[in-house]
């Protein structure tokens, strides 16, 4: 009897459970927060630039002047890269027609045969910065053509100067400007065709009259003069400017200058292993044979330290 | 009273030898920082125009003898621990640089990636209580040093 009874009494507290009336100590607590990862500063906040502004991805290399029988061509060459600058188009202006940034542009801007300025687009180059984006240089990209007549027939007319264009004005990509009715033949004589622009050779070297190098090796903490120095058909010219554009620059004084002085720097910091800086340089180079010209020559840089062996 | 005596000279024959033992640690490890800065030094003697000729590191010419310099200079700070003169110790050290990569060491066999300068010695250190002790009262430290630009 007791053990029937003591079986009833078991299997009725296993079918009737009951919350047990105790105190929950972790009440208090709320619910288990899941920690939140942690973000890290965003280390570059996204600025979104100006309408009209946008990031470069072709840059400027220099304005090419070719020619194919009669026709010369007046464009200009870029490269496909980033130097993390931006550009905004200021002004496309027509064949011979005045733009208020006329003498603006760093590159000049070129003329024709007969005077007349080329056509093309000006540009304004940005740089981002803590207060914005504060323009540094204007850039002049020509997009022009013109058909030299092989046969003087009859005297060309004066040039048609065409009022100032607007900056909202179309884009050309080829202007044949001898052929349109209501404009002046712009005739030039075969000697008068500008000649195919030269190739400019830069080269980077530690001393004035030394050899380009293409790749250098210096110790951590070394001074060290790179010269930038430019070559038309195996001749130096002399280099009016340059400019460091890309690359890791280590304890530069500054990254620009005239082309009688050199790039002074040292590196404070090794290179990640099996890497080197890749600096990039724009050197300027305006002579009578070549006029204003840019190009961009890079050296790889490799920073060693003294160190003992195992 | 009798175990005192017997225990006594032990004790100090022990405690003479344990602080031999530590003075010749401070000296080995002296003798090298001194092979090691004179490397390193050396490594920084590079050949400019080489260097602008080629834009390749290269060890001047007299690396050698900068190394050999600079570890007799380093030697005489420790001479009273040396049993010889610094120039002398110096001056019998196998100091070789390697101007050129890659170059390998006759005396190691190691192949050097970079221009290297090398200083093999054997330098003599005093050691009066060892030879008090029936020991050499002079050991001889060999060490080695290799550095170059990394």
């Amino acid at each position: 009897m007791k053990g029937v009874t003591a079986a009833v009494v078991l299997a009725a507290l296993v079918l009737w459970p009951s919350a047990a009336l105790a105190r929950d100590p972790f009440s208090d607590d709320g619910r288990p927060v899941s920690p939140e990862p942690e973000r890290d500063p965003d280390p570059a906040p996204l600025i979104a630039p100006p309408p009209g502004i946008y990031y470069v991805t072709e840059t400027y290399v220099a304005d090419v002047v070719t020619s194919s029988g009669p026709v010369t061509t007046y464009a200009t060459t870029t490269v496909h890269e980033s130097t993390g600058t931006y550009a905004r188009a200021l002004d496309t202006v027509g064949t011979g027609a005045s733009s208020v940034f006329d003498g603006s542009a760093f590159n000049g801007r070129r003329a024709l045969g007969d005077g007349r300025a080329v056509a093309g687009t000006y540009y304004e180059n940005y740089v981002l910065s803590a207060g914005g984006f504060v323009p540094v240089s204007v850039v002049f990209f020509q997009d022009d053509a013109e058909i030299a007549r092989l046969l003087r027939a009859t005297p060309a007319p004066p040039p048609q100067m065409t009022p100032p264009s607007t900056p909202a004005a179309t884009t050309r990509s080829f202007v044949p400007a001898c052929c349109a009715a209501e404009r002046p033949v712009a005739t030039t004589a075969p000697s008068r065709t500008p000649t195919p622009a030269k190739l400019i050779r830069p080269g980077l070297s530690l001393l004035p009259a030394s050899a380009p190098l293409a790749s250098l090796e210096v110790l951590r903490g070394r001074a060290v003069s790179i010269y930038p120095r430019a070559f038309v058909e195996g001749r130096e010219v002399p280099v009016r400017s340059w400019a460091v554009i890309a690359g890791d620059t280590g304890e530069a004084l500054t990254t620009a200058g005239a082309g009688s002085v050199p790039f002074r720097t040292w590196w404070r910091r090794l290179a990640p292993p099996d890497a080197a800086y890749e600096v990039a340089f724009r050197i300027e180079v305006d002579t009578p044979e070549t006029g204003p010209r840019w190009v961009d020559a890079t050296m790889a840089v490799v920073v060693r330290s003294p160190a003992l062996e195992d | 009273m009798v175990l005192t005596l017997v225990i006594a000279p032990l004790l100090l024959v022990a405690l003479a030898g344990v602080l031999q033992l530590g003075a010749l640690r401070v000296a080995v490890a002296r003798v090298r920082a001194a092979a090691d800065l004179a490397t390193l030094v050396a490594v920084n003697d590079q050949d400019d125009a080489e260097l602008s000729r080629s834009g390749s590191l290269r060890l001047s010419a007299d690396a050698a003898e900068v190394a050999r310099e600079y570890f007799a200079r380093e030697l005489e700070l420790s001479s009273s621990l040396l049993d010889g003169g610094a120039d002398a110790i110096a001056a019998a050290a196998d100091v070789f640089a390697y101007p050129s990569a890659p170059a390998y060491d006759t005396r190691t066999g190691a192949r050097y990636e970079r221009p290297t300068v090398r200083i093999a010695a054997q330098v003599p250190v005093r050691t009066p209580v060892f030879g008090a002790l029936v020991l050499r009262p002079v050991t001889t430290i060999e060490v080695l040093s290799v550095s170059s630009p990394r």
